[in-house]
């Protein structure tokens, strides 16, 4: 039961690589927070620093009201669950549990209370006189959750823990992630390249770049309103498309121009950005939001030529030539479009996003340029 | 709270060891001493001692000398009679050390019976001391009772028995032997483990071109094994120029100066002499002479790979 | 192959046949080059070894002939008697000259330093390994899993202390044991072997503790482990094969070493196994089994040992040479 604040915190590795930059976050009690983003970005930086495993190079990391910037890892109350599991492969499995116990002088049978306790909630109290060598990738998994849940740590880490496991198992392991932090009451960090994990796991998902947070959020608030073109790609699968193209329109209707297509804007929009015609944005428009339906005259829409055609089960993707540009669209399973047919699809106008071109910034997000 | 936190921000800032930088200090500081008291210190002392006239037969006057030592050393042509020993044993050790160790290491990378019990007995020169093996040698040279004469008599080779190691002709030659057959043990790991490396696609792929067995040896072997090669030829490099063990027991640097290599000279500057300067600034000699062999070899090396 | 068409049967058979003659042929030739080329590798390993062990066994007498006996017509263990009782034998001037010189009495009045001599060995060579492990294994682990400003750099600044000969540093070395007033005793080839062993060791623990991964060191963090416990609840039980390798690569140097052991010891209370079985070399008085029977000593602990863990020395040499 932590909560964790970063103050300006860089993490600056030999050489001069700046893998954390000016991170300011808070993480609540209790909460389930995702760090998400590319290879490289610094996601398991940030984690590690949680953990004691890499030092902050400037600011400060807090806990609960404690500066923890020098509290080696094995001071701080955090139990982590790694990619590779990093099983202590020379040790029984329930010895692989009970070590941190017995490094933290718990008793004994306190913490054979605990192994077992764990082991059955984790339907693993078949193995636990194996060795991590004669275990599956999904046994090993649940090992090294056991291995943190019966620290009962105030701050529970995990970096990337599903990534080695097969698609299937992967899903199902998810829900009892979901459910482990439900049961054990305390504050999980989890770091994950993958966004169906981090959307269906956190409270709040924290995107990050380059070092840098691009947007922290309910995983919603994330998806529906990315505060620039980085957050918008990274979420959505397959990725949201973009238009680039002019600002036109003066009193009464705002609207988006690209060649000969031409996008009303919802008033929200229009209102802002009615003082700068000829403005250079880009219209970005996710694959779901567009409908064969509703089509009006006043509804905004697309025209584009079907140039693929795809059926993946439940839907249909359509791959579209939008006035020069390549635009990707799911569409339902009703549609029968051929390739090179001319195709009008409507927009929702509440779900359209427009970013400015240059700095990729949302130009919905409070505070737009 | 300020007061606080600007502890750990300064500490940052200013590259202060972190907190595991101290651990690890800790964690090194037994062997930095050791080596620092025991390796380092030894050889900045050594050219300190190499700057003096340190004779340990008058203790009490201890001039200093400059560079003296050093010109003496390098202007005495016995020295560099002595580096041309040291050469010459080097070089006919190194290159026999390396073709007797490729044999044995493509022997020992085939598969057949016995091969175990082959690498384990490749393991006995490697593992027995050098003084024993000076004395096994001494004795099988031996003039008079030895087992090469003996040998070479049963075999009819020679009519009578022969000097070996008094024959000065013949001295370094039979003395890189003795050093060849201890040697080669270490150069068959260190070329076993380049053999190893070698995918079997490779040689299907050539045998697939039509390579034969010579071809495939050529073409695909060797050029594999030229690092393993690089590490054979340096270290044998080192172990040869600075051995000293073999000339000590089997001739002491004789008959006459046949076997008078640098180390032999420096033990003798400095142990019989009591030399303690001219000794020091031999051995400074010695090392940077290993040195520059030594970055030279790997630099020409890096290069090429 | 370019084989005949398979129109003709006879022709194809003829040359299935061929073809099954010349791989039986092969395989039959591939044994005997490989029997012949054993053999050779073996007598050239071996011999000069098993013929050093047979004139051990012989008498004085016997290992006189012309041409020598390859295998001992009479063997004896007299020689070796001769090393075990030479405390209980006092050898004066007078017992040498009686000794009858066919039947194998040249004594040499060292030869009851013999057994204190691997005494001496054996106590140098275990502190050494006792002492590898204990400078080795701490560094060794912080060289490999705590990042630190200098650490590649020191690791080649360890190996480069061995580039340095060792001749080249017996002055400096003498004069330092000297001053430390430690001439003669064990204690300075305990020092100097454990500094001449030490970065071969670190180099393949560093070697090792690399090839683990690194989350194991974090998952021990963050379990609990200090640095300390870290490396010793988890690192070194996973390295035991890499500490068995260390222990043996310094327990035959130091079992081995020659140079350093002339130069600082003096008197049979220090002095080493290879210290007097030299000294034996250069008396011409000795009788040659005698001191075949002493190289048979000193060669015997170290093969043994050798034979034994051959596959951890030989896994440790290859760490070396694939790094290296
Ligand atoms: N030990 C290190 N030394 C130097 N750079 C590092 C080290 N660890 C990570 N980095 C760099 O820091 C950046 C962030 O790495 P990391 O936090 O591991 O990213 P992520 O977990 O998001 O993939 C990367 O550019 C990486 O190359
Ligand atoms: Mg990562």
């Amino acid at each position: 039961m932590a909560r964790i604040t970063f103050k300006a915190v860089t993490k600056r590795y030999a050489g001069d690589v700046v893998a954390v930059r000016d991170l300011d976050l808070e993480i609540f009690d209790k909460e389930f927070v995702v760090l998400l983003g590319p290879s490289g970005c610094g996601k398991s930086t940030t984690l590690n620093m949680i953990a004691g495993l890499e030092e902050v190079t400037e600011g400060e990391l807090w806990f609960d009201d404690e500066i923890v910037n020098t509290l080696p890892p094995h001071r701080r109350d955090v139990a982590m669950v790694f990619q590779s599991y990093a099983l202590y492969p020379h040790k029984s499995v329930y010895e692989n549990i009970a070590f941190g116990l017995r490094m933290r002088r718990v008793a004994a049978e306190e913490i054979d209370r605990r192994v077992r306790d764990a082991a059955a909630k984790l339907e693993i109290s078949h193995l636990l006189q194996r060795r991590p060598s004669q275990l599956s990738g999904g046994q090993r998994q649940r090992v090294a959750l056991g291995r943190a849940m019966v620290r009962q740590p105030a701050v529970f880490l995990m970096d990337e823990p599903l990534s080695n496991l097969d698609a299937a198992l992967r899903i199902s392991m998810r829900a009892e992630i979901k459910h482990l932090h439900t049961a054990m009451q305390t504050t999980f960090v989890y770091v994950t390249h993958d966004q169906a994990e981090a959307l269906t796991l956190a409270d709040r998902i924290v995107v990050m770049n380059d070092g840098v947070i691009q947007q922290i959020g309910a995983p919603d608030d994330i998806y529906e309103r990315p505060r620039n073109t980085f957050v918008a790609s990274f979420l959505g699968n397959p990725p949201i498309n973009y238009l680039d193209g002019t600002i036109e329109g003066a009193d009464g209707a705002v609207s988006f121009r690209r060649g000969g297509m031409r996008v009303a804007l919802p008033p929200a929009l229009a209102a802002r950005l009615r003082g700068s015609p000829g403005r250079e944005v880009k219209l970005g428009i996710r694959p779901e939001d567009v409908s064969r339906h509703g089509l009006g005259a006043e509804t905004p829409a697309m025209e584009g030529i079907v140039d693929t055609v795809l059926p993946v089960g439940s839907d249909r993707f359509l791959g579209l030539k939008v006035e020069g540009c390549d635009v990707f669209v799911r569409v339902d399973k009703q549609a029968h479009h051929r390739e090179g047919e001319p195709v009008r699809l409507a927009l929702v106008p509440e779900r359209l996003h427009v970013f400015d071109k240059a700095s990729g910034l949302s130009l919905l997000a409070d505070g737009a340029p | 709270m300020t007061a606080i936190t600007s502890l750990p921000r300064r500490a940052a800032r200013f590259g202060g060891p972190t907190y595991d930088e101290r651990n690890a200090l800790v964690l090194i500081a037994p062997l930095a001493t050791v080596l620092f008291a025991v390796a380092v210190f030894p050889i900045l002392y050594s050219f300190y001692i190499s700057l003096y006239g340190l004779k340990l037969t008058r203790p009490h006057r201890v001039p200093f000398v400059g560079l003296e030592n050093y010109v003496t050393v390098l202007t005495d042509p016995q020295f560099w009679e002595a580096v041309g020993r040291t050469a010459a044993f080097s070089v006919m050790s190194v290159a026999a050390v390396a073709v007797i160790a490729l044999l044995a290491a493509l022997l020992l990378n085939e598969e057949f019976p016995g091969r175990r019990v082959l690498s384990a007995v490749l393991l006995v020169p490697w593992a027995i001391p050098y003084v024993a093996n000076a004395l096994m040698w001494k004795w099988i040279y031996d003039s008079n009772y030895g087992a090469l004469n003996g040998l070479l008599y049963q075999l009819d080779f020679i009519n009578s028995y022969m000097v070996w190691l008094g024959d000065a002709d013949k001295t370094l030659a039979l003395i890189a032997n003795a050093f060849v057959w201890k040697e080669v043990p270490l150069a068959v790991i260190l070329l076993l483990v380049g053999l190893k490396t070698i995918p079997a696609d490779l040689y299907a792929a050539a045998k697939v071109d039509g390579a034969n067995a010579l071809q495939r040896f050529l073409h695909v072997t060797l050029p594999a094994l030229k690092s393993s090669f690089a590490l054979v030829i340096v270290y044998e490099t080192m172990m040869a120029i600075r051995h000293f063990d073999l000339f000590f027991i089997l001739t002491e640097g004789g008959p006459g100066d046949a076997s008078h290599v640098v180390a032999w000279r420096i033990y003798v500057e400095t142990f019989r002499n009591l030399n303690f300067g001219l000794g020091a600034a031999m051995s400074y000699i010695l090392a940077l002479a290993t040195l520059a062999l030594a970055y030279a070899v790997i630099r020409a090396l890096a290069q090429r790979i | 192959m370019a084989g005949p068409s398979m129109a003709d049967p006879t022709a194809a058979a003829r040359a299935v046949r061929q073809a099954r003659i010349r791989s039986r042929a092969g395989r039959v030739g591939r044994g005997l080059i490989l029997l012949v080329a054993s053999l050779v590798f073996l007598g050239y390993t071996l011999a000069p070894v098993v013929w050093l062990v047979s004139s051990s066994l012989q008498n004085e007498r016997e290992i006189v002939s012309k041409p020598p006996h390859w295998i001992p017509h009479e063997p004896t263990l007299e020689n070796f008697a001769a090393i075990f009782t030479a405390r209980e034998k006092t050898v004066t001037y007078e017992t040498r000259r009686a000794a009858d010189p066919a039947s194998g009495g040249f004594i040499p009045s060292t030869a009851s330093n013999l057994l204190p001599a691997l005494g001496n060995s054996l106590i140098v060579a275990c502190a050494v390994v006792v002492l590898n492990l204990l400078v080795g294994v701490p560094s060794a682990y912080a060289m490999a899993k705590i990042r630190f400003r200098g650490r590649s750099a020191s690791i080649y600044g360890i190996l480069a202390t061995r580039v340095i000969p060792d001749i080249a540093l017996v002055v400096p070395f003498f004069l330092f044991i000297r001053n430390l007033g430690l001439l003669d005793s064990l204690w300075s080839l305990i020092i100097t072997y454990l500094a001449v062993t030490v970065p071969f060791s670190v180099f393949i623990l560093v070697s090792y503790f690399e090839s683990l991964p690194d989350e194991l060191d974090k998952a021990a963090r963050v379990d609990g482990c200090s640095r300390w416990q870290t490396m010793t609840k988890v690192y070194v039980p996973l390295a035991l094969p890499s500490l068995v390798a260390v222990m043996l690569f310094a327990f035959l140097a130091s079992w081995n070493e020659f140079l350093l052991a002339l130069m600082f010891t003096q008197t049979p209370k220090s002095q080493t196994l290879p210290i007097i079985v030299a000294s034996f070399t250069s008396d011409f008085t000795i009788s040659f089994s005698f001191i075949n029977a002493a190289g048979v000593l000193a060669i015997v602990p170290p093969v043994l040992l050798a034979l034994i863990f051959e596959r951890y020395i030989v896994s440790g040499l290859t760490a070396g040479a694939v790094k290296g």
